[in-house]
This record gives structure tokens, sequence and C-alpha cells, in this order.
């Protein structure tokens, strides 16, 4: 028995026996027996009284000098009390100093409802994204933030690489880079500053636009005089070699500045190309007769065409990928061989194929095959006239359409490149006369379906 | 009405029905917005097809505001807002009319700046358009800030910017006509730029719409005829009076 509960146990058998004996002595023992008792009870009601309001006004009220029971009653509460200031004030310092570092933060952080509203943002995003402080708390960001771009990449999961917004706020121009993370059942926005970096590309850009632009009035000249002069008889027999390999490098040299100037015209539209549906299976007999026409003597071209299999897309892109798949195989394959070229839909999509019995390309040229002026081997790739442009051509203009390049080879026996196509940019048939196949007019999507005719 | 009385209702899925449309409604000002700043862009830079691109997009415009009014009818009819709830579908409806008529201005700057992009760009490369564009832009983009967060002064401010573009307005129209007279061969182009700053002197009464609206959602006060000095003078007796 802990001290305190003996003491006040002797307190009250004291008292007893005190009331006892003066009850023996002065006789009406109940009489005494009550008064001590309603004493004893009154002081407990007295101390229960003390003991409440000092809880009720303990912040700023010293407790109260109990003696006993109570007394332990008190110092337990208040060591409680203590621990739980204590622990209160840690998180406090916690807190602040996670505010202090978020602000610190160059990137805005928005954290985000599941519903996708906003809970609390840093200094940085209230600075990059336009947000104000407590006016903005559960407002739903894309209320703020409404780029179409931004809204199509909530719809969606998030995640992955994210998305660039433009924004103008007070004045500024911004390019910002947008991630959603999720986190359990909340979501975090992470937005950074790409103005710089997206200007740099931009100038990038413009410049080999127009380097390429400004490259091609003098190339006309040239090549125009360079023609005059091979159909000159005043010029000796030994001038028509050189004229000749004159002619042909000008050529190439206005296909390279050509090809620029289509892959910067590729870079600088937007991110999705248009839904134009595009006749493949004419688009592509009409090349392969091209191709077999120009080149008489070349590799025998056979074509494997699903006929009624059409794309949503640009006519003049879709036509750039499968020439310059097609001239590529047809340069690399010798005249015994055979060059393929398939074009199938299925459930997956649509595929453009074109396979060839060439020389091949070894493993290791495979990953860097799309990048600018990449060549395999550099002295033949001239001689055949390329201007090193054509695959990155092919595989910008199939990003546009939201498809992919796939490159098979084994090295002396020919490589098959295959361009896929997903299914949304497939033309589907819609049966019903009275209704048509159409882009779906939700911004963001993309997508086509059969609609009601106008 | 304190801003935060519209988040209370007893239904929550009116509640969510009503947030749902508000933000379909941030997201058509969103794209009508885009659609603005792309075509001043397409203008600038001369550049045909974003013209042609933009105007033919003005679909999608039309096809939000359907989408939207229809939306509203749907919620007017089975639940039946009354007082403050109300007037945000109101408001809504009406903010979507003008926002659709932006729409409309903007396909009209499409179709000029793909048309302007075969002749000379002139010597100042646009540059009173794009000082008016940019004062355009961002009179919408502040309006629908404060029609998202119910900001009513904000939205009187708006309004009030569009002063400033009747300015700019008269200012290039007095400059194209002196640039018409010093070179009649300008006649033809300055014709289409002020098609152009026509429009955007509309979009820009256009906002200055919203705005009004705003302050009708927020307060239940029309200010559509009144100076704008009057309005905020009202709006400031009212708040008064419910808190005295």
């Amino acid at each position: 028995m802990s001290p305190a509960w003996s003491f006040a146990l002797a307190r009250l058998a004291l008292a007893l026996a005190v009331a006892i004996a003066l009850g023996l002595i002065f006789g009406q023992l109940a009489l005494w027996l009550a008064l001590v008792l309603g004493g004893t009870l009154a002081w407990q009601y007295a101390n229960l009284y003390r003991l409440q309001r000092w809880l009720r006004f303990r912040s700023h009220e010293d407790p109260p000098d109990l003696s006993g029971v109570w007394g332990d009653v008190i110092a337990l509460v208040g060591r409680i009390y203590r621990r739980k200031q204590f622990h209160k004030r840690r998180v406090r310092q916690l807190l602040r100093e996670f505010r202090r570092l978020s602000a610190a933060l160059p990137d805005g952080v928005v954290l985000l409802s599941a519903r996708r509203e906003i809970l609390w943002f840093n200094r940085a995003a209230a600075s990059l994204l336009g947000l104000r402080r407590k006016l903005d708390f559960g407002m739903p960001i894309a209320n703020l933030v409404r780029d179409p771009a931004f809204a199509g990449y909530l719809e969606g999961a998030g995640g992955g690489p994210g998305v660039v917004v433009r924004l103008h706020d007070q004045g500024v121009d911004r390019s910002l880079a947008l991630i959603l993370v999720t986190a359990g059942a909340q979501q975090l926005l992470l937005a950074r500053d790409v103005t710089r970096e997206l200007d740099v590309l931009e100038m990038r850009k413009d410049f080999v636009a127009n380097a390429s632009h400004e490259l091609r009035s003098p190339l006309t000249v040239i090549a125009g005089y360079l023609e005059a002069l091979e159909d000159e008889p005043g010029l000796g027999a030994d001038w028509q070699g050189p004229l000749a390999d004159m002619r042909r490098q000008a050529e190439r040299m206005r296909r390279i500045v050509d090809d620029l100037l289509e892959l910067s015209r590729l870079e600088s539209r937007g991110e999705e190309a248009p839904l134009e549906p595009v006749d493949m299976p004419a688009l592509l007999a009409q090349l392969a007769r091209e191709t077999q026409a120009a080149a008489p003597a070349g590799p025998r071209l056979a074509s494997e065409i699903e006929a009624g299999c059409k794309l949503l897309g640009s006519a003049h892109e879709l036509q750039s990928i499968a020439a310059n798949l097609l001239s590529n195989a047809v340069k690399y394959t010798p005249e015994t061989g055979t060059v393929t070229l398939r074009w199938s839909c299925d459930a997956a999509g649509a595929h453009l194929s074109v396979a060839d019995t060439g020389i091949g390309i070894a493993a290791e040229h495979l990953p860097r095959l799309t990048e600018r002026f990449y060549r395999v081997d550099r002295g033949r790739s001239r001689d055949s006239g390329g201007s090193g442009l054509g695959l990155s051509i092919v595989k910008h203009a199939l990003q546009r359409h939201g498809g992919r390049l796939e490159i098979t080879s084994v090295e002396g026996q020919g490589a098959t490149f295959t361009a896929h196509f997903p299914a949304r940019r497939l033309q589907q048939i819609c049966n019903n006369p009275g209704l048509q196949y159409a882009p779906t007019p939700e911004t963001g999507t993309g997508g086509a379906a059969c609609t009601e005719r106008d | 009405m304190e801003p935060a009385d519209l988040g209370q209702h007893i239904s929550r899925r009116f509640n969510e029905d009503m947030e749902r449309v508000r933000t379909r409604v941030m997201q058509m000002g969103g794209f009508v917005e885009q659609q603005l700043q792309q075509a001043i862009n397409a203008l600038v830079a001369g550049d045909s097809e974003l013209g042609e691109q933009i105007a033919r997009d003005d679909y999608k415009v039309n096809q939000m505001e359907v989408a939207i009014d229809e939306e509203c009818g749907r919620i007017l009819a089975t639940r039946q807002p009354t007082a403050s709830d109300l007037r945000v579908m109101v408001a809504i409806i009406k903010t979507i009319t003008d926002l659709e008529r932006i729409g409309d201005e903007v396909e009209k700057v499409g179709f000029i700046a793909a048309r302007l992009a075969t002749m000379e760009t002139p010597a100042d490369h646009y540059r009173a358009i794009r000082h008016l564009g940019r004062l355009v832009t961002e009179m919408l983009h502040d309006a629908l800030h404060a029609f998202a967060r119910l900001d009513a002064e904000e939205a009187i401010a708006v309004a009030r910017r569009d002063r400033n573009v009747d300015l700019e307005y008269e200012a290039i129209q007095r400059q194209s006509i002196t640039f018409m007279m010093e070179d009649p061969r300008q006649i033809r182009r300055a014709l289409e730029v002020m098609w152009v700053v026509r429009a955007l002197e509309r979009i820009g009464d256009h906002a200055k719409n919203i705005g009004e609206y705003t302050v009708y959602m927020v307060h239940g006060k029309d200010i559509r005829h009144l100076s704008l000095d009057d309005a905020e003078r009202q709006i400031r007796e009212s708040a008064q009076e419910r808190q005295g």
C-alpha cells in the first residue's frame, strides 16, 4: 500500500477513534460519528472542487497544495500535462521546421486531397502558380490551373513525366513542369519553373529552322547554274565529271536542308498530329509504284497491304514516314534482294513494316539509329546520298501519332523497321449510315468515335 | 454572403454536382484562354497553320457550352436550387455564354491570322496588337480567377480594366487611320488588323461581363448598368448592413 493511502486511512481511523472517544465521554455516540464523518465528507468535496477548478484553469494557476491521495492525483495529472505540453512543443517545432524547409524549396509543392482540392502549398507554389493563402484552400486545383493540357493530365492518373503548362500571371510568362505524385489518399503536385530551359530549346529550334531556310536560296542559285553549265557545249569533256559531282552534292545539300526544315516543322507543331482520315492502302500502293519506278534496276519490291485499314493522322507526315523507311530499305539492299512493304491492322493498332534482305545493322547501332546525323558507316552512307535525318523524321512524325518505331536486324541478313500506330488512331468503319467517324470533341483525349452525322 | 457559405449544403450530392459544373466552366475558360493566347501568337508569328487550327477548334468551345448548359438545366430541374445556389447557376449560365462569344471572336482572330500570314509583317511586328492582346488575356485570366475564388473585389477590379482596353482600342484605331492615309497600299492589311483589334476589344467586354456575374453571384447585386464606383459603394453598403 502506498504511503499516501496508509496516511489517508490512518487519518480516517484517527478521526473515527476521536469521534468514538468523544461520543463515549459526552454520550450521543451517533451524533459525534455523524459530525466527524460529515466533516470528512465536506473536506473531500472541498478538495474535489479545488482539483476541478485547477484542471479547468491549469494553464495559469498553480496547483492547489493538497496532502495525501489528493496530492498524489494532482502530481500525476501535472506530470501527464507537462509531458503532453512537451510533445506538443516538439510537434510544433517540427512543423515549423518543416514549413521553413518547404518554404526554402525552389520547387512548388501543393498537397491535394483525393478529389484534387488544395490542402496546403508552400511559398514557391504560391508564387509559381499564383495561389493565395487561405483563400485557395479547399479549391479544386483545376479551377486555378486551367491549362487544357493539365486538365487532360489530371483526368489520367497523373505520374509519368508530367506536363508542361504556360502560365501568365501578374505580367510574367512562365513555363512550368507539373508532376502529380500519389501518396496514399492524398496527392502531391510538384511544380518547377522550366522557362529558361524551354527558351534555350526554342532558340536552338529557331536557329536550325532559320539557318536551313537561309541556306536554301543560295543553294537554288548554285544548283541552277550547275545545271546550265552541264549543258554548255563550250566546256571540255574533262569538266563533265566534276560538274556532275557538284550537281550531286548540291542536290544532297538541298535534301539535308529540306529534311532539317521538315524536322524543325515537326518539332514546332503541337504534341499530337491532327485526326484527318488518311487512306493508307492507297497512299502506300502509290508510294511503292513510285519507288519501283525511280529505281527500276533496284531490289524487287513486294507489298502486302491490307485493304480497308485506314488511319487518322496527317497525310503529309504518314507519307514521310513510309517514304523514308522505304527509301532506306532500297538504298541498303543489293539489286538481287527483296524489300517487303507490309501494312496491317489488328486490335493493338496498325503496323507498317518494311523488311529488307540487305546488309543489316549491327546490334550496337540499333539504339542510336534515330539520332540526327548518326551514321553506321560514314563513307558508305555519304555515297548513297542520304541526309542522315530520315529516321529522326520518322521517329518524330511517329511520336506525333502516338506510335513507336521497332527495329530488328541480323547483320548480313537484312533489317525490319516496323512503325506501330495505336488503336485509337485507327479509322473504324461506322456501319450505321447515319453515323460518321469523327474526332471526339473532349480536349486532351485525342480519340475518335462514331457520332451522329451533322 | 461569405464565400465559405457556398460550400455548405444539406445534400452532399448536390454540392458535388455544383462543384463539378463549376470546374467544367473553369475548364472551358482555360481552353478559351489558351485559344486566345495562341491566336495572338499565330498572328504575331505569321503562322497560318496555327491560325487555321485555332479557327477549326472553335467547335470544341461550342460543344463545351452546350454540355455545361445541359448540365445546368439538369441541376435546375432536379435540385431546384434557391438563394445563393440559384445565383451560382444563373452566373454560370451567363458566363458560359460570354465564354462562347469569346471563342467566336478568337475564331475570327485565328482566321485573320491565317490570312495575314501571307502578307508582309509590318515594321512594328504588331506591337500594338501584342500589347492589347496582353491586356485582354490578363483580364480574362483574372476574371476567371475571380470567378473561381468568388472574389468580388477582384472581379470589380477586372471590370475596371476594360476602360484601358477601350482606350488602347481607340489609340490603335487612330494609328491605323494614319497608316492608311500615309500609304494606301497598307489599307488592306490595316483593315484586317482593325478586325482583330475590334475582336480583342469585344473579348475585353466579355471578360468584364464575367466579372459582373461574379459580383452578382457573391453579393446578389446586379451591377451591369451602374458605374463601377456606384457598384462598389452599393456592395460596401450592403456588406455593412449585414454586419450591423
